[in-house]
């Protein structure tokens, strides 16, 4: 059945622009801000589907906070020898000063963004989880709402779940937390590629939107500053910056973006930290063979969602299967993000294998190999006609008193026909999802 | 939302400075392109003059491109109205998405004027967009410092404008009243002393417009 | 065992003045393995109000914010120190021991490291870790020249012995890459030592039952003449002041360390 809303691809795409629905990229050095592409065609996900995919979310994300405080707290999945102890110490994303730290109420990964995208076999696989500061909420609500107006037809045909209700359930996240005052969205501001989301999470939360040196810490606690010099105590801040800038006094001393002392509030547990600090731990490309592995040893359950099939040359097993399949195989370099480090064999020339399996004998742990999944496409319109486009979905879980999964995501498409790639930043659109109510 | 910081304070109040000065100079540039069409071709150089910028134009041709939406030339509406919206843009917390959609609407419609041979009605649509800002701030937005301070950077803008360009001695007067009328219901700190001067000097016979200028620009402490 | 009397001295002089000046110091020994502080006394000037708390070491922090105009910081810090106690009711951290078995990126190993290493290698088969521990310490002492200003706070390990010059955070590096080459957990220690100087640097390498310290700079096992102030993975964790201020200064910072044996007099 046609959507009457792919015919009213213009009007939507207008108010978009009128919105100001952008990103913002750096080209040559220079700030550019680019609106993103959206596709009118939406990515429909039926009741029962989404039934499945919930419940493996909140079990996926159960067992990644289980690990992050066990990681920083009792090391039992070390001793236990399931996760090999270099696997957690050499990875850039685990923060010894967070050791011994308990954040408010035990939760890490208040804000989760998981990567999965289907395969031709209609089988969901997970391709990355994103616990530090997973972007990207934003744009599906501003769709729909955008989507509602321009084609109310559409909404009267499909029974979709409203998904405009992520506001509220981010400011019960961040209230669930929150040590007494003012709830704070701290961004590195205008010139960051998310600072759209990050002003529109602020004003559709009623948070307050801050750069770092609109706060200061005193005395153990942390205040936002107005312009009267009146200090206002904050209790809970959804910090849109990495870890390393958060405090020059304990991460990167040249941080200017951060906050002097923050972390040391946090360390007394003054203030709650959304996403907390070294959570990096538990998303690197290393630990994510090992999820499965925490799903059943921290819950006693069988994993629902499953991983891509994944291979760790750190295990002479798994080395002798990638030398042996190596054409077969996609290869991620742990330490890289945001779609860079990862290389399909059979694109290579002979050459560049041999450097690459020489490099892989010598820092097996840098690197893991996974299955290249047949994805199922979807399709977009591209001058007017229909083509399938390769796409992933990242779902949002929220973290209070158990896992909310948010009812719709992100799906970002890639452009490029030949691409496996669907970053914002490397030219990517995104579609709007619909989790079907009935 | 109760608190504003001292940056955002200072945004607000640019961006009313901005917004108006985008908006008046828009409609004194429609007032100089119309004689310029048949009746004074190089009208434009007592326009700079006028306005205070200089003139670096070689043509009218040349000033009616360059000034309207020249990125490169500071003093074009262009570049004005992205000062406005880079203030805008940072301002979502305070003032809301829905303002902010006019200042981006102007963008768009400024971007569509500068390839047209009749820039007027692009820039037209550029006013239309400034007023309606103007209106959903009034209506929209709650807090009402913040109001304020959107506004007094809008009135203070006004009466530098009109000091320059000399405007006669009934409109000095109507907006030195409309500002003070207002100033005092803001938290923004400025000199008392200088407003009691403008005030005064809206009372002479002969207005001294440099000295209007002057008081205006420096109306507002920080 | 030694009882030692200690006076850490640190000034910061800034070109101009300077104000919210914001700090982090990790500037107090504490008792523990073979030291006992009797006696440790502390001033910042200007200091504001200080804040104390431990870091995830086991280190203790001072920390606040000197909000008034200041050209120069003082830190001191003075006390009594007991060394070389061998007390076994002496607290003895035995933390997780991972964290200090892994590199970090100042104690990367590359060709050179690994070169020293196959080299003490091949005389310490079959020995104890602490006879281990002394070849490589010896090694390492040999392997560069001491000296100032060729080296810097962000030169790795591996660097260091490229530059074949370096100072005591050099040697406490190459040691740890050494050491880390084997999965011996060691860790960087920031220190003072008898005489007049400044703060000192060296390692500590965990036998199975304790902590034990080797000074690489001047080649000899830290017994009664060192007295530790912090530890940690490498010389980033153990920084003893850490500042942002407000105010176009540039600014010179010189420590001056005091350690006499009782009787004498720190000035």
């Amino acid at each position: 059945m046609e959507i009457e809303l792919t015919r009213r691809a213009e009007t939507v795409n207008e108010l978009l622009a009128r919105y100001g629905v952008k990103f913002g990229i750096y080209k040559n050095n220079e700030f550019k801000e680019q609106l993103f592409p959206f596709d009118t065609i939406p990515r429909i996900i039926r009741k029962d589907e989404f039934a499945y995919l919930e419940k493996g979310l909140k079990q996926r994300v159960m067992a990644l906070n289980c690990f992050i405080r066990d990681i920083y707290g009792d090391k039992k999945i070390i001793r236990d020898k399931v996760v090999p102890e270099e696997f957690v110490y050499i990875s850039s994303g685990y923060l010894a000063s967070c050791d011994g730290v308990l954040p408010p109420r035990g939760i890490y990964a208040h804000i989760a963004g998981i990567d999965l995208v289907q395969g031709r076999n209609d089988k969901w696989y997970v391709l990355e989880d994103n616990l530090r500061v997973p972007s990207g909420a934003s744009y599906p609500m501003i769709a729909r709402e955008i989507c509602r107006k321009s084609s109310p037809a559409t909404f009267e045909t499909y029974h979709v779940e409203d998904n405009r209700d992520y506001a509220k359930l981010l400011r019960w996240t961040m209230d669930y937390v929150n040590t007494g005052g003012h709830t704070v969205i701290l961004t590195p501001g205008r010139y960051n590629a998310a600072y759209f989301e990050h002003s529109y999470f602020a004003e559709k939360t009623g948070a307050h939107l801050a750069t770092g040196s609109e706060l200061m810490v005193e005395d153990d606690y942390l205040y936002f500053v107005d312009y009267s010099g009146r200090r206002e105590k904050v209790g809970a801040v959804y910090r849109r910056i990495s870890d390393e800038y958060l405090d020059p006094m304990t991460f990167n001393e040249e941080s200017v973006i951060g906050i002097p002392h923050i972390y040391d509030v946090y360390r007394k547990g003054h203030v709650a930290l959304l996403n907390a600090p070294g959570n990096g731990v538990a998303d690197d490309k290393g630990i994510y063979y090992f999820v499965p592995k925490m799903v059943r040893y921290y819950l006693g359950e069988e994993p629902i969602l499953q991983n891509a099939p994944t291979y760790l040359p750190y295990y002479e097993e798994d080395m002798r299967y990638v030398l042996e399949h190596f054409d077969d195989l996609v290869l991620k370099d742990v330490a890289e993000a945001g779609g860079y480090g990862v290389v399909f064999a059979d694109r290579m020339t002979a050459q560049q294998k041999e450097d690459f399996i020489a490099l892989l004998k010598r820092e097996p742990r840098r690197f893991i190999a996974q299955e290249v999944i047949d994805f199922k496409d979807i399709d977009i319109v591209e001058n007017a006609r229909r083509v399938p486009r390769k796409a992933d979905l990242r779902a949002f879980v929220l973290m209070v008193d158990e896992p909310i999964v948010w009812k719709s995501g992100l799906t970002r498409f890639s452009r490029d026909p030949d691409s496996f790639i669907v970053n914002s930043s490397q030219g990517g659109g995104f579609k709007d999802t619909w989790v079907l109510s009935q | 939302m109760g608190i504003i910081s001292v940056e955002n304070l200072d945004r607000l109040f640019w961006l009313g400075r901005y917004s108006e000065r985008v908006y008046t100079s828009a409609r004194l540039f429609a007032d100089s392109f119309d004689r310029m069409i048949d009746m004074d071709m190089d009208n434009y150089a007592a326009f700079c003059r006028q306005l205070d910028i200089p003139n670096i134009y070689s043509s009218r041709e040349d000033f009616c491109n360059r000034y309207i939406s020249d990125e490169n030339d500071p003093n074009s509406i262009y570049s004005n109205l992205m000062r406005a919206y880079d203030n805008a843009v940072v301002l979502r917390n305070e003032i809301g998405s829905e303002p902010i959609t006019y200042i981006q609407l102007s963008v768009y419609d400024m971007k569509k004027s500068r390839v047209s041979r009749a820039p007027l009605v692009g820039l037209q649509k550029v006013e239309d967009n400034i007023l309606a800002f103007w209106g959903i701030v009034d209506d929209m937005i709650e807090n009402e410092n913040i109001r304020n301070v959107i506004k007094i950077g809008k009135r203070i803008e006004r009466l530098d404008l009109y000091g320059r360009l000399q405007m006669n001695r009934e409109s000095i007067v109507r907006e030195v009243h409309r500002l003070a009328g207002r100033i005092a219901r803001t938290n923004l700190h400025y000199d008392e002393k200088n407003l009691k001067e403008l005030k005064k000097l809206a009372e002479e016979e002969q207005i001294d417009y440099d000295r209007v200028v002057a008081l205006a620009d420096t109306l507002r402490k920080d | 065992m030694k009882t030692l009397q200690f006076h850490y001295h640190m000034e910061i002089a800034f070109s101009e003045p300077v104000h919210s000046h914001i700090y982090t110091l990790k500037c107090l020994p504490q008792t523990g393995g073979a030291q006992r502080i009797e006696k440790c006394v502390y001033r910042i000037t200007p200091g504001g109000r200080v804040q104390e708390s431990t870091d995830s070491f086991g280190n203790r922090m001072l920390y606040g914010t000197a909000q008034e105009e200041h050209s120069l910081f003082l830190v001191d810090v003075t006390g009594t120190a007991v060394t070389g106690v061998q007390a076994p009711n002496m607290p003895q951290d035995t933390p997780d021991l991972s964290v200090y078995r892994y590199r970090t990126p100042l104690t990367q190993p590359g060709r050179r490291t690994r070169e020293l290493l196959g080299h003490c290698r091949k005389r310490t088969a079959d020995m104890s870790l602490r006879d281990k521990a002394l070849v490589y310490m010896e090694a390492v002492h040999g392997s560069i020249q001491y000296g100032k200003g060729v080296t810097d706070i962000n030169t790795t390990a591996e660097d260091a012995l490229a530059l074949g010059s370096g100072v005591c955070q050099d040697y406490s590096h190459i040691l740890l890459a050494l050491c880390r080459e084997d999965r011996i957990p060691s860790r960087y220690v920031v220190g003072m030592m008898t005489g007049e100087g400044e703060s000192h640097a060296w390692v500590e390498i965990y036998d199975g039952a304790r902590w034990h310290g080797f000074d690489p700079t001047n080649n000899v096992p830290v017994e009664d003449a060192h007295i530790k102030i912090s530890h940690g993975r490498d010389y980033r964790d153990c920084s003893i002041n850490r500042g942002v201020f407000t105010g176009q200064a540039a600014q010179r910072q010189s420590i001056l360390v005091e350690v006499t044996e009782n009787g004498g007099t720190p000035a």
